[in-house]
């Protein structure tokens, strides 16, 4: 009945891609720009062609969750996008959890049930695109963790010690099988942040979901995120981290933006900024501060970058 | 004027009639439940539930479907899927939270706090007028039709002073064909899901 | 060619092997007693105590040895391993190694008893709970030496101990679905122990069930609860996590429907028994078939027969208690003795 439940990182990814195809994410590239240029950044960084895509949308995360309403939208959706990626032959990269666990298990829905596959494909067929399944998805700390020691080696701004907190999110560790590590007690964060200097920080509540999940953010904030997040920040304050990286726009969101409400229901500061990992590696591999964006972020990184000897600049 | 106190439920008359429909649809056997709680152990936001994932699952077996399709606890569930991986049985709670949302859609029940309902619907609603999601009108309905009239009324005015909010969306070019998708087929749950 | 005496060799000196051996030699059978380590006992030298009856298992293993070496047919060869096995004249040749030198003895036997026992499963998938992370949390034998030191006062007293079961047991997605028996009992005796060394620690016992099948048994699971005052809560733990330097466990409890936590200093996972490792070769060396999880099988209507002339007692059929490995040593002795009776 089991299959593997932890693969090592060339066995998920046997080859690194030349060209891949970089999956949009509406959170990722509207409400943090920098989280997808300093993916871009990266990619250029390590020689990897990055394609993108006009015509395609949101993953339908957000409808997804909406399917009790209407879950054609979502796979009508996931197939189209899908299908832009296969007509150009690449496999599809995502730099957010969400957009990652949607597109797998709408994926793995449709090429598993015979009847979803020809629902989507008949949908989407008039504008002539269809899914196949031939397209493989990843997210890019899949790539991060595989190319770790080529990312050690390119690091200008060695991160100086500075106390990092990880917040891995829900949506990737989920799959549960073959994946690059154990959803019990997950390290590769960590040791892409040694790896570039860093000291990863094992605070007590590391890994409570954040409470955002694509809506509940937004319907139930005072009732379960806000408390949800208090608990989070109160340990990651408790353990003096500094700064706490995440893998999902979603994420980031609701633990950047909250900060301020949180502070003034429960009267406490925290002051923690909140960046994506993929922001993290780029800083550290001296893309310059304005293609990072962080004019975006709520809680104000100026602490950190002064630690890193940097001016915030935009 | 019938007994007006609590008559203990007789097992042998309760029928397995849901246990059986989501055996057959969505692959999922709660038979394989150990009852180890440790779905509930876990579960990031429990303490908010009116009924942790084991006691969900209990309710299925004894067919309760009323609690199910109207707690709290169905659509606050946050979809980590800590439950899922931590269950020694594979119990795929939150494909069964998913199952029934969609049963309680269907058949038009509210939950007490219908705000994800709505939230859902505001959302969908603007997909199928323009093709899009217009953020805008979304929270506005939203926040009027749970009584929050002015909730977020200063961010929304700094935020249109610095040109980030429009009270117009561009439509989707071509959206007689998204709108097309909603009038795609029902989706039948058919066969095994996995 | 002179005639020589039959003799079978017991491979593994736990209770089962040493059960076997000392009877085969009592039936006036030469019996080759082969153990891998430098001392006889297997896995029951590691233990502080047993159930029910909180004996010291040092005093059953040295009453056996003495008895061994009693018997003048059987000659025990400590440091050993099988290295390889060919069918010879009716029998088997076996090549035994020397851990020591390296230097190899071949024996011609009659019949052979595999009695390798059984091991703690590997823990590190299960990285919810933090072995192999921190430090204070401890597999059921890890626990077992900490009882020790404990008990001759070294080590630092707890405050409070949490000892979870069915860790790799029952669990089909990603441990073992089986029940590895004798971990209910164990927990039992463990959590009590705590309590008669430290009577103001907080002892907890996170189960899903209490299994305590056997003469005294139950009743030996009550006095833990009631006499000496461990509380057992119903819930399989979701996670174990470091607070202030000591450790959390967060479970529900099942019994109520509510999530609870409990602060510990030491964190004991019941882990399921598996085969121990090496047994799948030894098996395949004398033709014996073993199950998915490589414990032996026994051939249809003989419970101790593994293939010809091969038999088997103990761990390595299943996990077993002290008591029922004595009695299958036994058994699988007297398969042998009938064997060799009937030539």
């Amino acid at each position: 009945m089991q299959d593997e439940r932890m693969i090592k990182p060339e066995e998920r990814l046997p080859e690194i891609p030349r060209t891949l195809f970089l999956f949009r994410s509406c959170t990722g590239s509207l409400e943090y720009p920098g989280t997808e240029s300093a993916v871009k950044e990266c990619l250029g960084i390590l020689g990897i062609d990055a394609v993108m895509d006009p015509d395609q949308t949101c993953c339908s995360g957000y409808l997804l969750t909406c399917s009790a309403h209407k879950p054609e939208v979502s796979l009508a959706a996931t197939a189209r996008n899908l299908s832009i990626v296969e007509k150009k032959h690449l496999d599809t990269y995502t730099f957010c959890n969400g957009c990652f666990g949607y597109l797998s298990e709408l994926a793995h829905i449709m090429l598993h049930n015979v009847d979803y596959l020809h629902m989507a494909n008949s949908m989407i067929a008039d504008w002539g695109y269809k899914y196949e399944g031939k397209t493989k998805i990843f997210h890019v700390q899949d790539l991060w963790y595989r190319m770790k020691d080529a990312l050690a080696q390119k690091v200008v701004r060695p991160l100086n010690g500075l106390r990092i907190g990880t917040h891995h999110g829900c949506h990737y560790l989920a799959r549960q099988y073959r994946i690059l590590d154990d959803g019990g007690y997950p390290t590769f964060h960590e040791e892409i942040i040694e790896a570039l200097g860093g000291k990863p920080v094992f605070y007590k509540e590391r890994q409570l979901c954040c409470g955002y999940s694509v809506g509940r953010g937004f319907t139930h904030k005072e009732e379960t995120v806000q408390p949800q997040l208090y608990k989070k920040f109160k340990s990651a304050k408790d353990a003096a981290v500094e700064l706490i990286t995440t893998v999902c726009p979603g994420c980031n969101v609701a633990m950047d933006r909250e900060q301020p409400h949180l502070s003034k229901r429960y009267g406490e500061e925290f002051n923690i900024p909140v960046i994506d990992l993929s922001q993290l590696i780029a800083l550290a591999l001296g893309v310059p501060l304005p293609k990072l964006g962080f004019a975006a972020n709520t809680t104000s990184l100026n602490g950190v970058l002064k630690k890193l000897g940097l001016e915030e600049g935009s | 004027m019938g007994p007006d106190f609590y008559i203990p439920m007789r097992l042998n008359e309760v029928d397995d009639s849901l246990q059986k429909e989501i055996k057959e649809n969505l692959g999922v056997d709660l038979e394989m439940c150990l009852e180890c709680g440790k779905c509930s152990g876990g579960c990031s936001n429990g303490q908010s539930f009116d009924y942790t994932p084991r006691k969900i699952v209990q309710l299925v077996k004894f067919n309760d479907e009323e609690t199910l399709l109207s707690m709290d606890a169905l659509w606050i569930c946050l979809s980590c899927q800590l439950c899922l991986d931590r269950c020694p049985s594979g119990i795929d709670l939150p494909r069964l939270l998913d199952y029934l949302r969609a049963k309680a859609y269907r058949k038009g029940l509210r939950a007490s706090r219908p705000q994800v309902q709505l939230f859902y619907e505001l959302m969908l609603s603007s997909v199928r007028k323009i093709g899009r999601v217009s953020e805008f009108p979304v929270i506005l309905q939203f926040n009027w039709k749970t009584g929050q009239y002015l909730k977020d009324a200063h961010l929304g005015l700094t935020m249109f002073l610095k040109g980030k909010l429009s009270f117009l969306s561009p439509h989707v070019k071509e959206k007689e064909k998204v709108r097309r998708l909603f009038n795609g087929s029902p989706v039948e749950s058919r066969g095994n899901n996995r | 060619m002179r005639n020589r005496e039959k003799t079978a060799i017991v491979i593994g000196a736990g209770p089962a092997g040493i059960e076997a051996a000392l009877k085969i030699g009592q039936a006036g059978y030469q019996a080759v007693l082969a153990e891998r380590e430098a001392e006889l006992g297997g896995t029951l030298r590691q233990l502080y105590s047993s159930f029910p009856r909180w004996e010291d298992p040092r005093d059953l293993l040295d009453a056996k040895i003495r008895q061994l070496e009693n018997c003048p047919r059987v000659s025990i060869m400590k440091h050993s391993t099988v290295e390889a096995s060919q069918l010879h004249e009716g029998g088997f040749l076996v090549t035994l190694r020397d851990s020591r030198n390296g230097t190899t003895k071949d024996l011609h036997v009659d019949a052979v008893i595999l009695a390798t026992g059984f091991a703690l499963m590997d823990l590190s998938i299960y990285g919810e709970y933090g072995y192999g992370i921190y430090p204070e949390v401890l597999n059921a034998l890890e626990f077992e030496a900490r009882l020790r030191e404990w008990s001759q006062g070294s080590g630092q007293a707890p405050q409070g101990v949490a000892l979870i079961k069915c860790v790799g047991s029952r669990d089909r997605s990603k441990g073992n679905p089986y029940c590895s028996k004798i971990c209910c009992m164990y927990t039992a005796k463990q959590a009590g122990l705590v309590k008669d060394m430290f009577p103001d620690a907080k002892v907890y016992v996170f189960y899903m069930d209490y299994r305590a099948a056997g003469k005294e048994y139950e009743e030996f699971v009550r006095d833990v609860i009631e006499k000496k005052h461990v509380r057992y809560v119903r819930g399989r733990p979701a996670k174990v996590l470091c607070e202030n330097g000591r450790l959390l466990v967060r479970a529900e409890d099942t019994l109520v429907g509510l999530p609870v936590e409990v602060l510990v200093d030491v964190v004991v996972l019941a882990s399921a028994a598996v085969p121990h490792p090496g047994t799948r070769k030894l098996a395949e060396m004398f033709g014996a078939k073993t199950d998915e999880y490589g414990f032996l099988e026994n051939e249809r209507f003989e419970p101790v027969k593994a293939a010809d002339k091969v038999f088997f007692a103990g761990g390595c059929g299943f996990a077993v208690e002290t008591p029922l490995a004595l009695q299958q040593g036994a058994a699988a002795a007297a398969a042998v003795i009938a064997l060799f009776n009937t030539r």
